[in-house]
């Protein structure tokens, strides 16, 4: 009744008070649960989200063959452009081609179940299908060949990969980290003989070399964090 | 207000639902992706799809990302290690004619088509139909598998029935076997046929092209315009509409480029009746209809004569006309005259004789022997020869090799009825068109960039077509069904190209000769030498007449799809037409003063009648068209183009008569009641008074006042540029408005196309426009072009609004445009005062599994809904440039980085470079005295400036004609329609 201008017939009797002296108390605690709640929500989707697990960071993919990195870049020393040809030169590293496998496979450990799936791809000319480890999404640009070029080992994005029995994600891949480096590219910079190392750990005075290095090579890196640099 | 004068921008632009009679409204024009939110979607549903929607983004957003793989080979072929693009160099047939290429290959898929620097009829620019080519080799409607009265077969079965007649003919010397192709200067091809007549010695070659016949008595006229001063052109687009066009268009252009403030200008007279993109270059154009103009004619003759000119000339033409003489004369023998190859025989002849008389030949004038196989003595005719032949009963086997004769024969030919008659028909086409369902038995026909074969160009240089990808579908070339027709099975193309040129070329070394061919993309040698023209009879006299006829019809091919060939290419139906900036039509160009008189708008319906024929089609009001002109153009009305190219327009071969191809005389011509639906993408021709396109005297451009850009004081902070300073320069003097460049950018940056209806609501989505503007007399108007993509601003208005920084400026000058991060507000495009950004309004890109998907570049990143996009200086090219540089450790030279559109232009009116190095070719021609920044006063500083448009006018006729400043519109506002068209009634 908005007219009626009388005052509400049931309101409760003075002397007993709505709120306790303790509710006040309770409020505060509520609220600041509630607060505490969101931000540790919070926190804790962010920290997932940093998580390796969320990145994939150690995670391996089950693959056709059971290649192993460590045997054959740690314990052999193969090169990696022997596999990942196109690493200077391209965009893309480059996958090694069946017969790639096959110049030395053709020779030795022919037979072994291990390698039935090299071979089966060449008699039968079938592809091999590997699982990508590292991927970028569609809209980011990741050209190989100039991180080769100015001083970015194999191992600083893809993980001490002599070590590693079958290949897995090392780092997070997100735009954070890439863009950190790309900020201030010294301390992952290294001599053109250790670029392909297959397992590499920075000097003490990596900061130092890293400058000089960086200056040695020309890397300017005002153009380095313009969103055109990887993304167009 | 009228829909007409909304702003060119057309962001807002109201969607024009008039009832739609001649044209038909496709509706399926799009995948059901493409279409709008369905009118009848109940709240109940859509709260049932919303809840769906978000329960399923949870369910995917709690996953990691989808384990992708990667397919190695198993044997890498050759290159295959090269991950970036690969060129090739090879040619295709402009009309027959080649034009060389250099082909982009992304992984085993051609992606691009570039002109061949090395190419002498290329010179390393294209057009745009050479830009949409590549688009058609994806064609998802193309055809896939031969086809027996329309049913899907095996080639062996085809085989078979030709084993059994190929038997029958060799027996009877061939005697009824005749074979139709399209004109041709490959070598391969014409050996082949010859060699199918040798072997059935009465079969019959025919020829048929709806388009023009380039030869004379088997020469060719070419034009030297690098030593032309004056240049008279009747009904010549030579500049667009030729073989030989993009050469033409660099000497033209080179002559109309400023430098160092100087400038040795040519001057353009243009006697002609519809607007062509030539008569836009005009200095002085006079339009005339084909009757008209041999009055202008007799009276330049006269004038040349000292003799008076006769009265039957306006005062403007009779002005023109001696001014026209005395400059010809002064200028001789740096003149020509140039007759279109439509125009008629007496036309052409009178040219030759102006040529000769004013000493041009040998000089401007010359000859080249003709390369395409029109005069080819083994040939039994034209089209009308093979329709009286079948009439005659003495065709029985017919061979369509090529070419859609059941679509572009004229109406009088009846070639539909004629071809009924004969007992087996079998046809050779990309698509299953209008003649494949005629015949008995249909081949796919291969595009140029999936098979081998070789063509020559105007001037002769042959080049070596090779293939960039297997044929996608069971294709043959025409080499090789001519092979097979020959001698089945038949030879691979390779096998029969490689055998003319080896017998044609015997050396030792073939095999590396050979390669050489293929690594240039010309063959050495072939090039004719011009000679000069032997002098024709002194002209006899034009056929003049008093009696005019009441209208004159103008046949002419569609600037974009030619004679309808392109028709299913979507890219050049969304290309605005050079002169009308329509999309996805053809119409029945009006002059202004038929509008006037009889109230028409664009759209309203006119009907032509001659006799008993009659045709119906929307109006569209082309100023600058002679008064008692029409212009029809071919190539629409399709019924068995595609998806794409279907239903479209109007037929205009049934209006043709063979005898009559260009133009024709008409009884009447009068306004039909009924409107058509015709779209253009831009509907506002004048600048407000703004100096949108400033012009130069080319006498002194250099004093044209107030054109140099100011600099204001900027509330906005000054940017710190430590490297490189991306800028371009757009010369607006030697721009010809052909619209390559938007081609080449739509090629290069993965542009969609988004269909008429789309376009009717402003959403093309084209990077780079060409506008178009109007000056002066609205009956004959100075048309000016203005290619416009994104500015680059130093203040860009566009960067402060975007509430998640989705484009920001770069540390070298560029409005980055950050795809991932756009949330799609369209703040930016509000803001942008050049309206440059485009919006993907819908899902535009054509589904995954579509074949046009091949087409796409890889380094550009595909654009989803919801997502604006605009020029960004081709950012892909920078960034692969300068990493080259970046491997060398020395900075990226002047040149090395060209964009798509600079890539493409065949005038070379687009320049790119870094404005932080003095000495670049880009900060010189900045330096220019005519350079100004489009809407400067809105102090947005872009990167982009213009050189001011050249005008090279005849000192004795300034003054004489209507008044043409810039900042006058009084001079625009006509009455009714007219109003509309050239200026807002509203402004």
């Amino acid at each position: 009744m908005p007219n009626d201008p009388s005052p509400n017939p049931e309101q409760p009797p003075s002397g007993i008070p709505l709120f306790r002296p303790r509710a006040t108390t309770v409020f505060r605690v509520v609220l600041l649960g509630i607060v505490l709640c969101i931000a540790s929500t919070g926190y804790a989707v962010l920290q997932y989200y940093y998580s390796p697990y969320w990145n994939g960071i150690g995670y391996r993919r089950s693959q056709p063959v059971m290649f192993s990195h460590r045997h054959h870049a740690g314990e052999l020393h193969i090169d990696c452009r022997y596999c990942h040809a196109t690493v200077e030169t391209s965009a893309f590293a480059g996958m090694p081609s069946t017969s790639t496998c096959l110049t030395c496979h053709s020779q030795i450990f022919t037979d072994t179940p291990m390698l039935r799936p090299v071979v089966l791809s060449s008699t039968r000319a079938e592809p091999l299908h590997w699982t990508r480890v590292t991927a970028l999404p569609d809209h980011v640009y990741f050209n190989h060949s100039i991180h080769i070029a100015k001083g970015v080992g194999c191992t600083t994005c893809h993980g001490q990969v002599g070590d590693m029995p079958l290949m897995a994600k090392a780092e997070p891949m997100s735009m954070r980290w890439c863009i950190s480096c790309h900020r201030d590219p010294a301390p992952n910079l290294r001599p053109a003989s250790e670029i392909f190392a297959a397992t590499w750990t920075p000097p003490s005075d990596q900061v130092e070399r890293g400058r000089a290095l960086e200056r040695a090579l020309h890397i300017d890196t005002t153009h380095l964090t313009n969103c055109s640099t990887c993304h167009h | 207000m009228s829909s007409l004068a909304q702003p060119a921008d057309g962001t807002d632009r109201p969607h024009r639902s008039e009832p739609v009679t001649t044209v038909g409204r496709a509706t399926d024009e799009f995948p059901p992706e493409a279409s709008v939110w369905p009118a009848d979607l109940s709240r109940r549903d859509f709260l049932q799809v919303m809840a769906a929607s978000i329960a399923l983004a949870e369910l995917s957003g709690c996953n990691r990302p989808p384990s992708k793989t990667i397919v190695p080979y198993v044997t890498a072929p050759e290159r295959a290690l090269a991950d970036g693009p690969v060129y090739y160099a090879t040619a295709m047939s402009w009309e027959g004619y080649g034009r060389g290429l250099l082909a982009r290959s992304n992984s085993g898929r051609p992606t691009k088509l570039d002109g061949n620097p090395a190419h002498p009829e290329s010179l390393g620019a294209t057009d745009a139909i050479t830009q949409a080519a590549v688009l058609s080799l994806y064609d998802p409607d193309r055809s896939k598998t031969p086809r027996y009265h329309g049913a899907p077969i095996d080639w062996a079965e085809f085989q078979e029935q030709w084993l059994t007649e190929h038997a029958r003919l060799q027996a009877n010397h061939g005697a009824g076997f005749a074979v139709l192709t399209e004109p041709t200067t490959s070598p391969t091809v014409t050996r082949m046929i010859h060699r199918l007549l040798d072997r059935f010695p009465s079969a019959r070659w025919y020829q048929h092209t709806p388009l023009a016949r380039y030869d004379r008595d088997g020469r060719q006229d070419d034009y030297d315009f690098t030593r032309a001063d004056v240049i008279l052109a009747i009904e010549a687009d030579f500049l667009l509409q030729h073989p030989a066009s993009l050469r033409y268009t660099r000497a033209f252009s080179g002559r109309r480029r400023i430098e160092n403030g100087r400038v040795n200008a040519n001057r353009l007279y243009v006697i002609e009746a519809g607007p062509t993109l030539t008569g836009s270059m005009a200095d002085h154009r006079l339009p005339a209809s084909p009757h008209h103009a041999r009055r202008l004619l007799a009276a330049i003759e006269n004038a040349l004569d000292h003799r008076p000119i006769g009265n039957d000339l306006s005062a403007v033409e009779q002005r023109t006309v001696e001014a026209l003489a005395a400059d010809l004369q002064a200028k001789a023998p740096n003149v020509v005259c140039v007759a279109g190859v439509e125009c008629d025989d007496d036309i052409r002849a009178w040219a030759d004789a102006i040529n000769v008389r004013l000493h041009a030949d040998g000089v401007t004038w010359h000859s080249l022997p003709s390369v395409r196989s029109d005069p080819d003595r083994r040939c039994a005719g034209d089209l009308a020869a093979a329709v009286r032949a079948i009439h005659d009963g003495q065709i029985r086997t017919l061979i369509i090799a090529g070419c859609n004769p059941a679509y572009t024969a004229p109406a009088d030919l009846q070639f539909a009825t004629a071809l009924e008659k004969v007992p087996l028909r079998i046809h050779l086409g990309t698509h299953v068109d209008e003649t494949a369902v005629a015949c008995d038995w249909h081949i796919p026909e291969s595009h140029f960039l999936e098979c081998w074969s070789d063509v020559r160009a105007y001037d002769g240089t042959a080049s070596i077509i090779q293939p960039l990808i297997s044929p996608l579908y069971a294709s043959r070339s025409l080499e090789e069904l001519l092979s097979f027709l020959n001698e089945p099975p038949g030879r691979d193309g390779y096998d029969l190209v490689r055998e003319t040129w080896q017998a044609n070329r015997p050396s030792a070394d073939f095999e590396q000769t050979w390669n050489g061919w293929l690594n240039t993309g010309l063959v050495d040698g072939t090039q004719n030498s011009r000679s000069k023209p032997s002098p024709p009879a002194r002209a006899v006299g034009l056929q003049t007449s008093t009696s005019a006829p009441a209208v004159t019809v103008l046949i002419r091919p569609d600037p974009t799809i030619r004679d309808g060939r392109w028709a299913n290419n979507g890219w050049l139906q969304e290309l605005p037409k050079q002169n009308s900036q329509m999309v996805w039509d053809n119409a029945m160009y009006v002059s202004l003063a038929f509008a006037e008189r009889e109230n028409l708008t664009n759209g309203d319906e006119v009907e032509l009648r001659r006799g008993s024929d009659r045709l119906r089609a929307p109006a569209w009001i082309a100023p600058g068209l002679a008064a008692d002109c029409v212009v029809i153009h071919l190539g629409y009305g399709r019924t068995r183009a595609g998806r794409v190219g279907d239903n479209r327009g109007f037929d205009a071969y049934r209006f043709r008569r063979s005898h009559r191809l260009w133009s024709d005389d008409l009884d009447h011509v009068a306004p039909a009641h009924g409107h058509g639906w015709l779209v253009s993408t831009q509907t506002h021709f004048t600048m407000e008074g703004r100096d949108i396109v400033r012009t130069a005297s080319a006498a002194d451009p250099a004093h044209t006042a107030g054109l140099r850009p100011r600099t204001e004081p900027s509330l906005y902070p000054d940017w710190s540029y430590p490297s490189y300073r991306w800028a371009m320069l757009i010369d607006l003097g030697t721009c010809i408005g052909c619209k390559a460049c938007v081609l080449a950018c739509q090629a290069e940056n993965n542009i969609p196309v988004v269909g008429k209806d789309q376009v009717a609501r402003g959403r093309e989505m084209h990077w780079i426009r060409v506008d178009r503007y109007f000056e002066g007399d609205p009956q004959n108007p100075q048309v000016l072009h203005q290619p416009v993509p994104c500015m680059q601003c130093e203040t860009a208005p566009c960067e402060l609004v975007c509430p998640v920084a989705a484009t920001v400026h770069s540390s070298e000058g560029l409005n980055d445009m950050v795809y991932n991060r756009c949330v799609g507000t369209r703040y930016c495009s509000n803001n942008c005062p050049y309206k440059v950004r485009r919006f993907n309004f819908l899902n535009f890109q054509p589904p995954k599994d579509s074949p046009l998907y091949l087409q796409k570049n890889p380094d550009v990143t595909v654009r989803a809904r919801g997502v604006m996009e605009k020029c960004t200086y081709c950012v892909q090219r920078i960034d692969a440039g300068r990493i080259t540089a970046e491997k060398a450790n020395r900075r990226v030279r002047d040149g090395e980085i060209r964009t798509a559109c600079q890539d493409a232009c065949p005038a070379e009116a687009i320049v790119f470079g870094d404005l932080s190095d003095p000495q670049s070719l880009v900060s010189r021609r900045k330096r220019e005295p005519t350079e100004y920044a489009l809407l400067e006063e809105l102090n947005t500083r872009p990167r982009t400036t213009y050189l001011a448009r050249l005008r090279n006018q005849n000192p004795a006729l300034v003054g004489h004609e209507v008044p043409v400043r810039p900042n006058d519109t009084t001079n625009h506002a006509a009455r009714g329609p007219v109003r509309s068209y050239l200026a807002a009634p509203d402004a």
